[in-house]
């Protein structure tokens, strides 16, 4: 593979110029400076997380109000259907079955009331290229990336057509391996 | 001597590799003052991320990323980069300190390669990378990175030779 040994021996004899005292003198006040002001581990790394945590409070959020308003509309039903119940049971004009009539009534309220999810996009705004970095230990260089983006969430109940839309922003990093041949 | 931020003593590990650093990033500039300036960015960048001097692949890629931001964050270099980076082989020096006649030949030849072999040779030779390193740090597969240096001892050989 080395077909110039004798010409490397002679470029490595041949020294760059040192850096001059100065170089010290700025560097050392640079870090000075940068531990009065931001602490070295403020970074924006710690954002996606933050906006993950956002994320997914959004959708546990959205998740419970869909629950709640499905309770609630099945708890009036059960309502509705006692007092037709009790109506018939004193009218007498026509025998009717409990257990067929709730059974109906309670199904039919699920299915109205049940909400099916009906789309979920993610719209990337902005990408952008946070150059090369290396994880802990290994020698291959990743390129890591920071997505963007707007997700929206959508569920939709299909007898009522009511629907329920869910939209916040995400911030995603993504590191990818560099591949070398 | 793992981490710039906990490293006590950088002021000698940094004149170990200072010299080294300062060569690569002369390649882009044409004063020595130019140089430290990105040189200094650089070495405070990793020490304020925590990452590992001895990450050495990304300490150049992060010299050469400020490098190249160096060049662009001035619109005259910037529209001399068009211009004068595509003959900037012969005029971007880096800097030596030779003792000879011989060596003085050799830097000039140095200087005289074109900038993506130069490039390579700097890490190799001065900066003591290995081929794998150097592909982390240009963003280029280890292949090309070997074939590069190869073309530019070849071709350093080939204009040292007696006409």
């Amino acid at each position: 593979m080395n077909d110039f040994p004798e010409l490397e021996n002679e470029l490595r004899a041949l020294r760059p110029a040192r850096p001059s005292p100065v170089l010290f003198e700025r560097i050392e006040e640079a870090m000075v400076d940068c531990r009065a002001g931001a602490s070295p581990a403020r970074q924006p790394e710690r954002l996606p997380y933050n906006w993950w945590s956002l994320g997914f409070g959004l959708v546990a959020a959205a998740a419970a109000l869909v629950l709640l308003l499905a309770r609630i509309n099945t708890d009036q039903t059960r309502n509705k259907d006692k007092e037709v119940a009790q109506v018939a049971s004193a009218s007498e004009t026509r025998p009717v079955s409990p257990a067929s009539s709730g059974r109906s009534g309670v199904d039919g309220s699920i299915s109205s009331n049940k909400f099916v999810p009906a789309g979920a996009t993610q719209v990337v705004y902005n990408t952008r290229n946070e150059g090369l970095q290396f994880a802990d230990g290994s020698r291959q260089p990743l390129r890591r990336l920071r997505y963007q983006t707007q997700q929206t969430w959508q569920w939709r109940n299909p007898s009522t057509g009511a629907s329920l839309r869910v939209s916040y922003p995400s911030e995603e990093v993504v590191l990818i391996p560099v591949s070398g041949q | 001597m793992d981490n710039i931020a906990s490293h006590e003593n950088w002021k000698s590990c940094f004149s170990e590799i200072g010299p080294g650093l300062l060569l690569f990033a002369r390649q882009w500039t044409r004063s020595a003052a130019d140089a430290e300036d990105i040189v200094q960015e650089a070495f405070v960048k990793l020490w304020r991320r925590n990452h590992r001097i001895n990450n050495r692949a990304l300490l150049y890629a992060t010299v050469r990323s400020i490098a190249l931001d160096f060049i662009r964050r001035d619109k005259r270099r910037a529209r001399r980069e068009a211009t004068v980076f595509a003959d900037a082989d012969s005029t971007v020096e880096p800097q030596f300190e030779w003792e000879d006649e011989a060596q003085s030949a050799l830097a000039a030849a140095v200087n005289c390669l074109p900038h993506d072999q130069r490039e390579v040779l700097v890490l190799k030779i001065w900066n003591e990378l290995t081929f794998s390193e150097i592909a982390g740090a240009l963003g280029i597969s280890q292949n090309t990175a070997a074939s590069r240096y190869r073309y530019a001892l070849a071709n350093l050989k080939k204009s040292l030779q007696p006409q």
